[in-house]
């Protein structure tokens, strides 16, 4: 049973036909609410734009941590839109070099997805971003979410790139903080055209472990624990009892797949498989991707119940 | 939400501003430094979208860097605080922009200085000055007890006051903030105030 | 043979050098003198005309002294039609500065402004380099009065003392037997006065033929650009006694 989400969903100008905003009765039309069942036009302000704020992060739990050893990253698989799961096998952890991971969130999720399908070619973000805009603000809502997917893939693209750049000019693999930094400078450059990425870029450099958040309104921040997207909240309330510094390579790996695990329980936007993955002085490996639906019931064994009162046949006459 | 004040005392000038890294309901982060020296008499505490904050205070710091090394002098805080400005009102009118300023620095001349920048690039010289939901608090704060030619440990328990009212009265409060400092010696880092201590990041 | 190298402005010939350029400094050399002197409370310029008929008649009372900024003045010597190109964007930097920093700009960096103007008509092709050199006077809150020089080529140097324009080499070498570090600015005006006495083809020294300014603090601390009127000039003439008694001017 997944959890109904498409209150936290909100294309309210698509959504309302028009000939049922402006009725009969209606004296003062300014004052009256679009008659539609979209819950998110009834929510007060302050909710509303609450969820306008989540949204970008909409879709998907990923999380990254420092610790003793390393980095530790995971992320969840499911693809959504709206309420309807597009995909269940999403590869949200991208291998940006053999010592460095990214991890997407909103329309960043499925990157890999429609880099494969759509066979978008990197110089096409400009041009194909500019002309949605021109059609103009209300247009941009409806594809924002395409934007989103092509422009991550395009991003992740030009990222690895730049990487790859890095690696061929210096002769020595890019530091985790210059990665973030160039990531962020992209993004930045594209700020305002509509594009929603909260990425994690997690790696192992010179100066050892290192994690930073990047998003698309071209925050940026270095730390050493992170969760993006909209089961984030959930996920940071497992991640934040659980973490000391000094866990060991299992225990960080179970924190990270159980953080996972109690997001996709309660936030119906995340689900499909738990992958963890490990960054350490030898690069990262994957460890383990693990059913959601399984691990509930790894970690919560369904128990037979005591019966309490069977029925029996009726006897006598 | 973001609290960003500072004052000006005897022979020197206090930045502060709190450390949250905010993304709707979500902390991201408690430990982040929201005030950069700019070059060794000058702080630069922003407030605002995080990354035209940091975009932009890299920017100006950039600017005054190369500005030394071209003309062998560092620009006085005026003229820092009006070159920024001005780059401020020419980024305005080409994309949005919002980022709130306070520059704090120390001229041998004319001793230590708070200028205050707000989004639409609108400039003042002033002896005290805050942004954000903090100021409705700090302001005040600073209105009753504030007095010209503060001493060092007058400003900080002034500062400690803000702070205070800040965390018992605003509902979105911050819990850490970081205290700096600039006086004839130079610009500095002064003191941090944590009622939540993030894990430090490991240092490169 | 070195007519072939001399026909652009940024070709060097097999020697090394870059002919126009040498040929504005040489135009300069036949233009009025100007000598610059530092002294501890100001700085003084002084320049001769050469255009003295009776029948001109001029807008300003200065030929050769430009004020670019209130705390910056210049003395030309060269073709004025390009002085006047430079003094223009010359004030249109210390502007440009006053606006983006609301202070005045300082004085090293307008000539040195100035200097990279005159520098790429000595690089990029086709044209012909500004036939001016400079003495700039100045005062910042940096490095107080300050005294520069700038030729065709684009280089430029701070003085205590500096001579451009005919017969600098020999105003020049009087200049570094008479100057004192802690002159005054009336020995300096002394001094520039004697100096132009000497250098001079003309005969006599007359309020006519001179031009007198000077860049100082004024007791309320504001820096002034004074320019000497001819009458004052004439006395003072009389006083340093570099003027045949007034037979001529009276």
């Amino acid at each position: 049973m997944k959890l109904d989400t498409t209150g936290l969903e909100s294309f309210p100008s698509l959504l309302a036909p028009q000939s049922d905003v402006v009725g009969e009765l209606s004296a003062a039309p300014s004052f009256d609410l679009p008659n539609s069942n979209d819950v998110s036009i009834q929510f007060d302000g302050f909710l509303k734009e609450a969820i306008q704020m989540v949204k970008p992060a909409k879709g998907t739990t990923t999380l990254a941590f420092i610790f003793k050893e390393g980095v530790m990253v995971a992320a969840d698989s499911r693809a959504s839109m709206g309420g309807y799961i597009s995909s269940q096998s999403v590869k949200k952890i991208i291998e940006i070099n053999p010592y460095m991971l990214g991890t997407m969130a909103g329309g960043a999720a499925d990157c890999q997805f429609w880099h494969r399908n759509l066979g978008i070619k990197t110089s096409l973000l400009p041009s194909f971003c500019s002309s949605l805009l021109h059609l103009g603000i209300p247009w941009l809502f409806p594809y924002n979410f395409v934007i989103d997917i092509v422009a991550a893939a395009i991003v992740e693209k030009e990222q690895k790139k730049w990487c790859r750049l890095h690696e061929l000019a210096n002769k020595r693999r890019i530091s985790v903080t210059g990665a973030s930094k160039l990531l962020a400078n992209i993004l930045y450059s594209y700020r305002g055209m509509g594009l929603s990425v909260g990425t994690m870029i997690a790696g192992w450099d010179e100066t050892g472990p290192g994690l930073y958040y990047v998003d698309s309104e071209g925050g940026r921040l270095k730390g050493t624990r992170f969760s993006v997207g909209s089961g984030s909240p959930y996920a940071y309330g497992v991640l934040d009892s659980g973490y000391r510094y000094d866990l060991s390579i299992e225990e960080a790996a179970e924190l990270a797949r159980r953080a996972i695990y109690h997001a996709t329980f309660r936030d119906g936007a995340s689900g499909g498989v738990a992958s963890v993955y490990y960054v350490g002085p030898n690069g990262w490996k994957k460890l383990s991707g693990d059913d959601v639906g399984e691990l509930h019931y790894h970690y919560y064994p369904v128990t037979p119940s005591t019966v309490e009162q069977e029925m029996v046949e009726a006897t006598g006459a | 939400m973001e609290c960003v004040f500072g004052l000006v005392g005897n022979g020197f000038a206090i930045v502060v501003a709190d450390s949250s890294a905010v993304h709707s309901i979500l902390v991201h982060k408690s430990n982040e430094d929201k005030i950069m020296v700019l070059d060794s008499h000058k702080l630069i505490a922003a407030s605002g979208e995080p990354g035209d904050r940091v975009q932009f205070t890299e920017y100006i710091q950039k600017n005054v860097a190369l500005y030394q090394f071209r003309n062998g002098i560092p620009l006085t805080t005026a003229a820092a605080a009006n070159f920024t400005r001005g780059e401020l009102a020419t980024a305005l009118r080409k994309n949005p922009y919002s980022v709130n300023i306070l520059l704090a620095g120390y001229d041998k001349e004319t001793g230590p200085a708070l200028y205050y920048i707000d989004y639409i690039a609108t400039l003042h010289k002033l002896e005290k000055g805050a942004f954000g939901y903090g100021s409705y608090f700090s302001l005040s704060m600073m209105d009753r007890h504030y007095h010209s030619g503060m001493s060092v440990e007058e400003a900080i328990d002034l500062v400690d006051k803000c702070i205070m009212e800040i965390r018992s009265r605003l509902v979105v409060a911050p819990p850490n903030f970081v205290i700096k400092i600039v006086d004839k010696d130079g610009a500095r880092e002064y003191a941090w105030r944590e009622s939540v201590k993030d894990t430090p990041v490991p240092s490169a | 043979m070195s007519r072939r190298y001399d026909s652009r402005t940024t070709i060097f010939s097999p020697e090394g050098r870059l002919y126009q350029v040498e040929y504005a400094m040489e135009a300069i050399g036949n233009a009025g003198t100007a000598i610059g002197i530092l002294s501890k409370d100001g700085v003084v310029l002084v320049g001769e005309k050469k255009v003295t008929s009776k029948l001109l008649q001029t807008s300003t009372s200065t030929e050769k002294m430009y004020k670019i900024d209130d705390h910056v003045a210049c003395a030309v010597a060269g073709i004025m039609s390009d002085a006047n190109i430079l003094i223009n964007t010359a004030r249109v930097q210390a502007q440009r500065y006053a606006y983006a920093y609301q202070e005045p700009m300082p004085v090293e960096q307008l000539v040195q402004s100035l200097c990279d103007t005159k520098q790429g008509y000595t690089q990029f092709g086709g044209l012909r380099p500004f036939g001016v050199s400079f003495l700039f006077a100045g005062w910042d809150k940096n490095f107080g009065f300050q005294l520069y020089t700038s030729d065709p080529s684009g280089n430029y140097g701070g003085w205590k003392a500096a001579a451009i324009g005919a017969n600098n080499q020999a105003a020049q070498s009087i200049l570094k037997q008479d100057y004192k570090d802690d002159i005054t600015r009336e020995e300096a005006v002394q001094l520039a006065l004697k100096v132009l006495s000497k250098t001079m083809d003309s005969t006599s020294l007359t309020s006519e033929k001179l031009e007198l300014a000077e860049v100082l603090l004024s007791p309320s601390g504001k820096v002034k650009y004074q320019v000497c009127s001819p009458e004052n000039l004439t006395k003072l003439l009389v006083k340093f006694g570099v003027t045949q008694p007034a037979t001529e001017t009276a």
